[in-house]
């Protein structure tokens, strides 16, 4: 290194020191309020997630319990994706197999849970083994596939019934 | 910056994915300095310099299992997402970069203060006259510079995070500190 060279790398020190140290603290605080709000969103959805996850699980448990429908009902019922929540479940209308209108059917624990004020349909996958336990006949090959199904959540989240799509 | 082992860094970017804010808090304030200050040297400019600090947290936030360890150390590789932003910024600003980059506004710029850069300078001067030497370098050399003389980065990392060979590292460096000799020069034939 010549004279020149040390003499800049010298000033460039002195630049260094003279550099500010941190950012503003504004910028720690608009991350921190962005992190939050990811945290708040990465909750909500781990929440449905799970929830999902349970309900479909006594989804499973409840229709393997329960005398099975007849299959071909199950299979040729008509699904109405637009069909409004309030439809589906208004009160009384249950029928003789626990069936609710536009092809829900209602779950057990639904009898114990508050009136719907609304209600909301959310889609899930279900394990087609699921459906071998509701005693529809199912190829063995394709037990390890999944259905679609909706499930009607009342206003507190709760799962009122389910209906699977084919 | 710091070693990441050492400090705990893999293990805080670990937590951070799984959404702890105390760990991202940690890894930002360890963090922050080093990455504002790089991209305040390289741009000039306080309002890029947050900006891409917070562009460069963003990502940690949002990816932070895209570090890999087994590529340089954190701090290269966050030194490496600040240029890359610092260097879309400054495309963008393109018009007013290329008065720095080119050597003779330079010097026109510093000729132009009014002041007498050399001759008997008091300490800021000097290093305000230094300062905009450095951001009157081309982006390649002003990165180099930024990285092993300002920060005291080695060579490999600057490598790293330049994501070039070491050797071009040692070179461009070389041809940084001349391009800056010969302007503290010029500015003392300019004051003379």
């Amino acid at each position: 290194m010549n004279h020149a060279e040390s003499k800049v790398v010298e000033g460039l020190q002195a630049l260094a020191a003279d550099s500010p140290r941190q950012a503003p603290a504004h910028v720690e605080a608009r991350l921190l309020g962005e992190f939050r709000s990811r945290s708040r969103a990465r909750l909500r959805n781990r929440w449905l997630v799970f929830s999902g996850g349970a309900i479909a699980a006594g989804i499973v448990m409840f229709v393997s319990l329960r005398p099975a429908p007849a299959p071909t009902e199950l299979h040729k019922a008509p699904v109405s994706q637009s069909a409004p929540a309030e439809l589906a479940v208004a009160p009384g209308d249950d029928t003789a197999t626990g069936e609710v209108a536009e092809n829900f059917y209602r779950l057990p624990d639904a009898d114990i849970l508050p009136p719907l004020d609304s209600a909301v349909i959310v889609r899930v996958q279900l394990p087609l083994s699921s459906l071998a336990a509701m005693g529809v006949p199912v190829d063995e090959d394709r037990a390890s596939e999944s259905v679609q199904a909706d499930l009607l959540l009342g206003q507190d989240g709760l799962a009122r019934g389910v209906r699977f799509i084919d | 910056m710091s070693n990441g082992l050492i400090d705990g860094d893999d293990d805080l970017l670990r937590r951070i994915a799984r959404g702890d804010e105390m760990a991202f808090l940690t890894f930002y304030r360890r963090h922050q300095g080093p990455v504002y200050r790089f991209a305040l040297q390289m741009s000039g400019r306080s309002e890029i310099a947050e900006e891409v600090t917070q562009d460069v947290f963003m990502v940690v936030m949002r990816s932070p299992k895209q570090y890999d360890s087994r590529r340089g150390s954190v701090a290269a590789y966050l030194y490496g997402v600040a240029r890359n932003f610092v260097l879309r910024r400054l495309e963008q600003d393109r018009p007013y970069l290329a008065a720095l980059d080119d050597p003779d506004s330079g010097h026109a710029q510093l000729a132009a203060t009014g002041h007498d850069p050399l001759s008997d300078l008091t300490r800021n001067e000097r290093v305000e006259s230094l300062r905009r030497a450095v951001l009157a370098l081309p982006t390649a050399y002003r990165e180099v510079v930024v990285l092993c003389d300002l920060h005291e980065m080695d060579y490999a990392d600057a490598a790293a995070a330049l994501q070039c060979a070491i050797g071009t590292v040692r070179s461009r460096l070389h041809r940084a500190r001349a391009l800056l000799a010969e302007k503290m020069r010029a500015e003392e034939r300019c004051a003379v």
